[in-house]
């Protein structure tokens, strides 16, 4: 088998994801083109020579049903030979992109795969897609919960206190506040703009710098009533009977931010990056992606992380730097926890609990933020995990080149 | 006109309304078999009137109709027939709502279950406005489900919410609330009035549709299926189901499910897959537990089938002595049925306390004017005069559950009263023998056992010593009928039957937490298999310091030298104060918010031994109170195994998904459970031996209902 590597990445900024966000009237099909564009654009890219395009997206309905990573090919006015598919791994999508053009290259069934993620959460609303998971027997027989209820059900089990979830988050946001003011992020980001060219939003607009651990600490929790008035703690009982109260410790403040925002990246074998004039900048050792317990939900970021490891012939200890996504405080404390880090090696530039977290895109958007961090701090090896609804985990593996 | 057996139609041809009058063989309309055939026949009949402009569905008995045939649904397990049948009725309800003539129903009776279907098959529902007809959709309470189209017509009449909560709760309705949900859409006075009303509406909408075969068709409550909203509606619908079952019931997920898959389909679709989930329930094992003890059992206790019978118990005045919460609960229901009741007890505070629960009680009953309100409570005297109990005809103590007090009561009480008046007690656990000790008149003593809260408890387990008669029984049987008790009469013991099914219950539950077993799981084992009270929660309840004492008791009556771990434990917990839910200290800790189980129980019991289960807990807890009610019926004290079941559910809230302990042992089969029990044994566990019964069964491979 041979190697994919990574050639490039780029993100749009994340908008808020409501009506009063800066994206909120551009496109889900203009967001992803501009990702592309962005990506194409600055790789003088002949997109003729783009084999495919794997687009992660979780909530395929409305504007970004109908496989919308086929439409922005053509929105981005890219070669109209260029194909694209659009997959739903929920949370994990973005990175299932990459993993999935990672596999066809190294496989050899292609050379040159373009893998990216969109998700228009303020236009397309989060489970307006419907599925079998709503299915009241999922919760009969299995005890399907809402995430929110997950999380809270998760830190109980493990001990994680509403205090450290706050401060953690707290911390997400100044880390995050600091790398946008010292410009990590300026590497990636591709300016969202109108049709005449006005610059609509150039960075992520999510954070909320003046964030304190004292500040959550008013907060109310978000999922407490949902939990003991309406049921849904009681659905957990059957996996979790030794569980007698759920702590609710999560809130709007120590989740992930709803957002909205695409990201892209160029994967491709050194053959075909030669033969496109490009510089590889990072090779992918691994990936892993792991179904687990659908109760807890959101607890495989461990076990997929393990399994690449594992593959990659490493271990904890071999990783410089890790993006855990942050959709709840409680499962970043878990994962990092679990998998034996540090914390300042650990989303160092924040989070989606500061900058956001566009469901099908973050994948890709954490594989560029790691990248682009590795190299300013000059370290050689990331890993980024998402934990992933419905009880997956998924993680990647890179190491400079 | 035409004339059936059981179904005929009557045609005016002023004003072209037929109708179909349902007259089935016997006191009821149920639907079964004759029905399928019978109410076709008659649509047709009806439906082939020239110059018809409208049909009325109307009964000539007492009820509308009263659903489905149980004896029926009861023996089948052909689920291949029973789809068949399920399919034809659909076709018939089908035709009745799609012939093109307005269809009304003439709710003049109860219309329950298939009944209330039938009555949301016609395109109008007018019920006639008295207290005694209910509309409603009971079937999940006895481990089915709606299998005429109710799980699919509700929702779509009165929307996804109001109709989960009837489905899923099996919920029966009044008139006003039925019309308030929209279940019958007018009320009339009298049956004049309803034909009036019925006539008038035919006249009015000769174009009468059902609104799901109307084009266009919107779900009404503004929420439609297969839209975020509508997921939300049915989620948080399963969840509170859950929350509320622990998942022990499987007919109302069944309803639940049935109602969210039908709503994505067109109608005549889902009718098939409500068929699915029907024909399914109805052949489980869970329906037929059910159906045996909540319908056949029930209803031949309730009607004191085998026992003595007097017409009336021939009672005018009660004293109740002790005027504690069950003093004062009784006097509630006693003055409620009319008799004029005498409180009394030693002190002014206690009747001052009781006389304030009786005027609570009452004022709590909605449907009684104040007038009536005034009378009930103005036949309660209080006293702490024997003097005022002369003139009685029936007794019951309540008095603190103590033999050498409970004499002195007896001899004290008695000497006021007439030849002809019965002295019951309601102790729990002494046996009455012990009690008539002390009676000059031990023909008519007895026990009279209810349980708290007594206005809600529907059981009273009647207790006959050696000398009582059956006079005073039949008496005392009839005062039941006319409380509204369903009673259950067991053969003297200590502990009777209920105490001790209930006894084994939480004293179990005390021997797994001194083992070192999670009390957490514990609570929640017992949740799984559809106890209605955690263990531990009820013992806090019922208090540590009354276990304690009862156990006291136990060994001075029996003889038995208990000792374990688990009374240990509760010793233990009593020495520190831990007296139960009054206390605020039990087995839980209530000064948390919600309560939680006490944190230092840990300490004192050992690390949970490393095989510690939920369902290993779970086996346990309904294995030591199905033994005990064996036993029960092995030493004669239980007369039958029906008699255990109503008992054991009604009394001290035995799983009633189950059926009850016997047929829970029934289940489980007798060879099993005696293997289990020889396990349990030789784990150290003595108390598991069987009873001879058990072991009878095991080797006869027999069960205690067909």
């Amino acid at each position: 088998m041979g190697d994919a590597y990574i050639y490039d990445a780029v993100r749009t900024p994340r908008g808020r994801g409501k009506a009063s966000g800066s994206l909120y009237t551009v496109r889900p099909v203009d967001l992803l083109a501009t990702a592309l564009t962005g990506l194409s654009d600055r790789n003088d890219l002949d997109t003729a020579q783009v084999d495919d395009v794997a687009i992660g997206c979780v909530t395929q309905t409305g504007e970004q049903g109908s496989c919308i990573a086929r439409t922005a090919i053509l929105v981005a006015g890219w070669d109209e030979r260029v194909p694209g598919v659009t997959s739903n791994r929920f949370c994990g999508s973005g990175l299932e992109a990459i993993n999935d053009a990672a596999a066809k290259v190294a496989s050899g069934y292609a050379d040159v795969v373009v893998a990216g993620g969109v998700e228009h959460m303020s236009r397309v609303k989060m489970g307006s897609d419907g599925g079998a998971i709503w299915d009241p027997s999922m919760e009969f027989d299995y005890g399907i919960v809402p995430q929110g209820i997950s999380a809270d059900l998760l830190a109980t089990l493990h001990g994680i206190t509403r205090q450290e979830v706050d401060a953690f988050a707290a911390e997400s946001q100044r880390r995050a506040a600091l790398a946008q003011a010292e410009g990590r992020f300026d590497r990636s980001l591709v300016p969202v703009v109108d049709r005449t060219g006005r610059v609509m939003l150039a960075q992520d607009e999510h954070l909320r710098p003046e964030t304190t651990a004292e500040s959550l600490a008013a907060l109310k929790p978000s999922f407490a009533m949902m939990g003991t008035q309406f049921g849904l703690d009681a659905l957990t009982r059957k996996r979790y009977p030794q569980v007698e109260h759920i702590d609710h410790v999560h809130h709007a403040g120590n989740s992930s931010g709803i957002v909205d925002g695409a990201a892209a990246l160029l994967i491709a074998n050194k053959a075909a990056g030669d033969r496109l004039g490009l510089k590889p900048r990072a090779r992918i050792r691994s990936f892993a992606s792991v179904g687990d317990e659908p109760v807890i939900m959101l607890s495989a970021t461990v076990p997929a992380s393990q399994r690449a490891l594992k593959r990659a012939r490493m271990t904890a200890a071999d990783i410089d730097l890790v993006e855990i996504n942050e959709a709840f405080a409680a499962v970043a404390l878990y994962t990092q926890r679990g998998l034996g880090f540090r914390l300042d090696q650990v989303n160092v530039n924040g989070g989606a609990i500061a900058l956001g977290h566009p469901l099908g895109a973050t994948g890709a958007v954490l594989m560029g933020t790691v990248l682009d961090e590795l190299e300013r701090q000059d370290k050689a090896t990331g890993l980024v995990t998402l934990c992933i609804g419905g009880g997956m985990g998924i993680a990647t593996i890179i190491e400079r080149v | 006109m035409s004339d059936h057996k059981d179904f005929r139609v009557e045609f005016d041809a002023a004003t072209g309304v037929a109708t179909l009058w349902m007259q089935m063989a016997g006191r009821a309309n149920k639907i079964n078999g004759a029905f399928g055939v019978g109410f076709v026949a008659a649509l047709d009949d009806a439906l082939a009137q020239a110059g018809l402009k409208g049909l009325v569905i109307a009964s000539g008995h007492r009820d509308f109709c009263v659903g489905a045939d149980l004896e029926f649904i009861y023996q089948t397990r052909d689920a291949e027939a029973l789809y068949a049948l399920v399919d034809g009725l659909h076709t018939t309800l089908r035709k009745l709502e799609t012939a093109g003539v307005p269809v009304v129903a003439a709710i003049t009776g109860s219309a329950l279950g298939g009944g209330c279907e039938l009555a949301l098959a016609c395109h109008h529902r007018i019920a006639l406005d008295s207290p005694a007809v209910q509309i409603g959709l009971p079937e999940v309470s006895l481990g089915v489900i709606p299998g005429g189209g109710g799980t699919q017509r509700l929702p779509r009449l009165i929307g996804i919410q109001p109709a989960l909560e009837i489905l899923a709760q099996g919920q029966i309705l009044r008139v006003p609330q039925a019309l308030k949900k929209g279940l019958v859409d007018e009320l009339a006075r009298d049956a004049d009035d309803l034909k009036a009303k019925a006539v008038a509406w035919i006249a009015a909408n000769r174009r009468a549709q059902q609104p799901w075969d109307k084009k266009g068709f919107q779900w009404p409550g503004g929420v439609q299926p297969d839209t975020p909203e509508a997921r939300n509606l049915f989620a948080g619908g399963a969840a509170m189901l859950v929350q509320k079952t622990a998942g022990a019931y499987k007919a109302p997920e069944a309803a639940v499910q049935a109602a969210y898959e039908g709503s994505l389909l067109t109608f005549e679709a889902a009718l098939r897959v409500e068929a699915r989930y029907f024909v399914d329930r109805v052949v489980s094992d869970q329906a037929k537990d059910m159906i045996r003890t909540f319908f056949f059992h029930k209803q031949a206790v309730d009607r004191q089938q085998g026992l003595p019978q007097v017409a009336s118990d021939g009672f005018q005045k009660v004293a109740v002595l002790g005027a504690g919460m069950m003093g004062a609960g009784l006097a509630v229901i006693c003055a409620q049925r009319g008799y004029d009741v005498v409180l009394k007890d030693i002190t002014d505070e206690a009747l001052t306390k009781a006389r304030a629960h009786v005027q609570a009680e009452v004022g709590k009953k909605r449907h009684l004017s104040a007038d009536d309100k005034q009378a009930i409570a103005a036949r309660v005297t209080y006293t702490t005069d024997y003097a005022d109990v002369a003139g009685s005809d029936l007794v019951i103590e309540a008095v603190f559950e103590n033999l050498a007090l409970k004499h002195r009561v007896i001899k004290e009480c008695e000497a006021v009263l007439g030849e002809d008046a019965i002295f019951a007690s309601n102790t729990s656990a002494l046996p009455i023998t012990a009690l008539a000790e002390a009676s000059v008149r031990p023909a008519n003593f007895i026990g009279l056992h209810y349980f708290s809260p007594v206005e809600k408890m529907p059981l009273v387990e009647v207790i006959t010593a050696e000398a009582t008669s059956e006079r005073t029984l039949a008496r005392c049987l009839a005062f039941a009928r006319k409380t509204k008790k369903t009673a259950v009469v067991v053969n003297d013991g200590y502990g009777f039957f209920t105490t001790r099914v209930f006894s084994a219950y939480i004293l179990e539950a005390a021997e797994l937490v001194a083992e070192g077993h999670d009390p957490v799981l514990v609570e929640w084992a017992a949740r799984q298999e559809g106890m209605v009270v955690p263990p531990l929660k009820v013992f806090d309840e019922v208090t540590l310091t009354l276990g304690k004492k009862a156990l006291e008791s136990r060994e001075a009556y029996t003889g038995e030298a208990l000792d374990s771990p688990g009374l240990r434990l509760l010793k233990a917990l009593v020495e520190q104060g831990r007296h139960g839910k009054a206390a605020g200290a039990g087995f839980y800790d209530y000064s948390a918010k919600p309560r939680r189980i006490w944190a230092g129980l840990r300490d004192l019991v050992p690390e949970p031994p490393e095989d510690s289960t939920v369902d290993y807990i779970a086996e346990r807890l309904m294995l030591a109170q199905a033994l005990e009610a064996a036993r029960t019926l092995d030493e004669g004290v239980l007369k039958s195994p029906r008699d255990g079941e109503i008992g054991a559910i009604f009394g001290v809230g035995f799983a009633p998904n189950t059926g009850g302990p016997f047929a829970w042992l029934d289940r489980q089969g007798a060879a099993n459970v005696v293997a289990r029990c020889a396990q349990l044994v030789a784990d150290g566990h003595a108390r598991f031996a069987p009873p001879g019964n058990l072991k009878a069964m095991a080797e006869a491979g027999a069960t205690f209902f067909d």
